[in-house]
């Protein structure tokens, strides 16, 4: 990547060159030192809910098999058979003991391990040849998980997941822990995009500003009730770990009222009064923050909003997680998923299911203007002229770097991290600082798996 | 063998309501009366589309209307779906698809201003009689055409649709769609967003 050192110094001020945007030296620099090291979302456990359920997402370029073995537990192994290459499963999903490779017929379990391999003594000699003992589809290099969001990173050492997100678990559990059960999670509905893809996670990170602006349509036609410019600057963003997000600001009212406000009905608002810890039902019910959008670095974002669905004043809340799975520097496959939780009565899962179609996801209303936007800007970003610009990505701090508003102290905002009230720009540098922090580093050191010579390490 | 998988209403908890008319019988022959008629009501519904005249495309629309366009997905051959369980691109009722269309009539609705140059390319159309005089099965394939802005790549999508058309009755003698199951040929799309019908 040309001119590394300026372009992450001039990232970490908040002036943003804009040909990041678009530009293969970065996204190949991106592939190297940020995907092979960063956790990725692959699945949640509630797509493979049986025995034997698999479905195949990928990490770059990389396509994994994400499976539930006999025994209940799941897997990420690299979709290539070990003997040419071929991927042995070219489903998306479905339910499998086994899978064997249409090539030359080797076959696996579903927990990797090798268990068919034709003519072992007539082709290879055996043991001797090929050592068939011990031999699994390759895992991923790194598996881990939180609230059933199944992680995968390229990197053998990476840190374990908890510790990557430090203090955005805490807000992980509004979307994804309402009850003991936790979550379902269906889709994705997936479509390319020509855009790049840390436009989505900056934007779900932190951006209210754009909200009265790009949505405005959205509020016209009633479909949703909140974001008048004046209601959303009252919200505030907030950073914590490898994560953040934004939040609309309440009505007052008891805890009770305020998720009331948002359209959960009282079953459910028992459950999370159950499942919550104080300091989080205080972030509602105390401090009057409903959190919205948010994003964990690097590109795994999730949303919560709550409009109109039918011709009445009700609203009915929905909850959305979406990947921005990057393609190419100008292109991103889109993964959304419509989330929510497992113990919410049928009518709710049904009304909240219309909520985020009408809103999020291929055809969603919100969605579509978004996207129309990011490529706009990534279109333009690719030309000579976008290098010679220093995009503004400051708002929030005063050319000194003095802050416009102060943090939050810990009695107005009870969740952890740095928050703040109105519009800023403090979440998206937050998420391009860490990747600065990545695009620094020297990529992982990798392991390179040697198939079928037993002890034998690679050729050095 | 087939490898078709019908679309039903009844799979998305949102259709459990919708229409349940099916077809009964081989296709009509092409000279027939139902089919002229129904094939010229799809031909003409292109041009609407085409033209983003979505008012008059609503009054074509029967209020209890089922608009569903579930995700396809790669299956395995034999596994029994090849859609998702419980996820569309597009699940409407009368309702939702009139808050579509009042969106695309603000003058906010950034993705298509300037609008998108859309062609609905219709072909293979049949049409079945149904147990009722009033009600008849169509079904064809769309390929959608979409350009936006000068120079930016054109996206197509393809697509099966099978349609419930229903005599409109004291309304004219004019029909309504009932129903439309779409099933896209693609997986994953390649257009940026759906903010088009099919």
């Amino acid at each position: 990547m040309r001119d590394a050192d300026v372009v992450l110094a001039n990232v970490r001020r908040g002036m943003l060159p804009a040909h990041i945007y678009n530009d293969t030296e970065v996204f190949e620099a991106e592939r190297e030192r940020l995907f092979s090291r960063s956790w990725m979302f692959v699945a949640h456990e509630s797509e493979i809910p049986q025995v034997g359920d698999y479905v195949v997402r990928r990490v770059m370029d990389n396509s994994f098999i994400v499976s539930r073995d006999q025994s209940g537990d799941v897997h990420a192994m690299f979709n290539m058979c070990l003997h040419r290459g071929m991927q042995v499963c070219r489903a998306e999903q479905g339910n499998a003991s086994h899978f064997r490779c249409p090539y030359h017929g080797w076959s696996y379990r579903n927990d990797g391990r090798i268990v068919g391999l034709p003519f072992h003594q007539e082709a290879y000699g055996g043991e001797a040849g090929f050592a068939r003992k011990g031999q699994r589809l390759v895992p991923a290099p790194s598996l881990d998980s939180i609230n059933g969001l199944i992680f995968v990173s390229m990197d053998p050492d990476a840190p374990p997941l908890r510790e990557f997100l430090g203090d955005f678990a805490f807000y992980l559990d509004y979307y994804t822990r309402q009850s003991p059960s936790g979550v379902e999670v269906l889709g994705p509905q997936r479509w390319r995009v020509k855009a790049n893809w840390k436009i989505g996670a900056e934007n779900f990170a932190g951006d209210m500003y754009h909200t009265p602006q790009t949505h405005t349509s959205v509020v016209e036609i009633g479909l949703f009730r909140e974001p008048k410019a004046e209601k959303r600057k009252d919200g505030c963003t907030y950073w914590a770990g490898r994560g953040g997000g934004t939040t609309y600001k309440l009505p007052p009212g008891s805890l009770e009222e305020r998720l009331q406000y948002v359209g959960y009905p009282d079953e459910m608002i028992k459950k999370m009064l159950e499942q919550w810890s104080q300091d989080q039902l205080d972030v509602i019910g105390r401090d009057g923050f409903m959190i919205s959008a948010a994003s964990v670095f690097p590109n795994l974002s999730l949303v919560h909003n709550w409009p109109k669905v039918a011709d009445s004043d009700d609203v009915l809340p929905f909850i959305s997680l979406r990947q921005w799975q990057p393609i190419s520097a100008d292109e991103t496959e889109v993964l959304s998923w419509f989330v929510v939780d497992k113990e919410a009565p049928e009518e709710f899962k049904k009304l909240s299911y219309k909520a985020y179609l009408m809103c999020f996801g291929s055809s969603g209303m919100f969605e579509q203007d978004d996207v129309e936007n990011w490529v706009s800007l990534t279109n333009t970003a690719a030309g000579t002229m976008a290098r010679r610009l220093l995009l503004n990505g400051r708002m929030g701090m005063l050319q000194d770097d003095t802050p416009v508003v102060e943090p939050l102290a810990p009695e107005e905002f009870a969740g952890p991290g740095v928050a703040r009230v109105g519009y800023g720009e403090y979440n998206q540098r937050a998420l391009l600082a860490e990747w600065a922090d990545h695009l620094e580093q020297e990529p992982p050191a990798t392991a390179t798996t040697v198939v079928g010579m037993s002890g034998q390490a690679e050729c050095s | 063998m087939t490898t078709y998988l019908p679309i039903r209403s009844a799979d998305s908890p949102l259709g459990q309501d919708a229409p349940t008319t099916d077809a009964v019988g081989a296709s009509l022959a092409f000279d027939d009366p139902r089919h002229l008629l129904a094939h010229r009501w799809l031909v003409e519904e292109t041009y609407v589309l085409d033209h983003q005249d979505y008012d008059a495309w609503l009054g074509l629309l029967a209020e209890d209307i089922h608009y569903y366009m579930p995700i396809r997905v790669t299956t395995a051959l034999g596994t029994g779906y090849d859609t998702a369980k419980r996820m569309a691109h597009f699940d409407e009722d009368k309702y939702s698809l009139s808050r579509r269309v009042a969106r695309f009539q603000t003058e906010h609705a950034w993705t298509e201003d300037p609008p998108s140059r859309i062609r609905h390319h219709l072909s293979n159309v049949r049409t079945f009689a149904t147990a009722n005089d009033d009600e008849l099965v169509v079904e064809s394939a769309v390929l959608l055409f979409r350009s936006r802005g000068d120079v930016n790549e054109a996206s197509l999508i393809s697509a099966g649709r099978t349609d419930l058309l229903r005599r409109a009755g004291a309304l004219g003698g004019g029909w309504l769609l009932a129903r439309r199951h779409i099933a896209v040929d693609e997986s994953v799309l390649r257009t940026q967003n759906l903010a088009i019908f099919l």
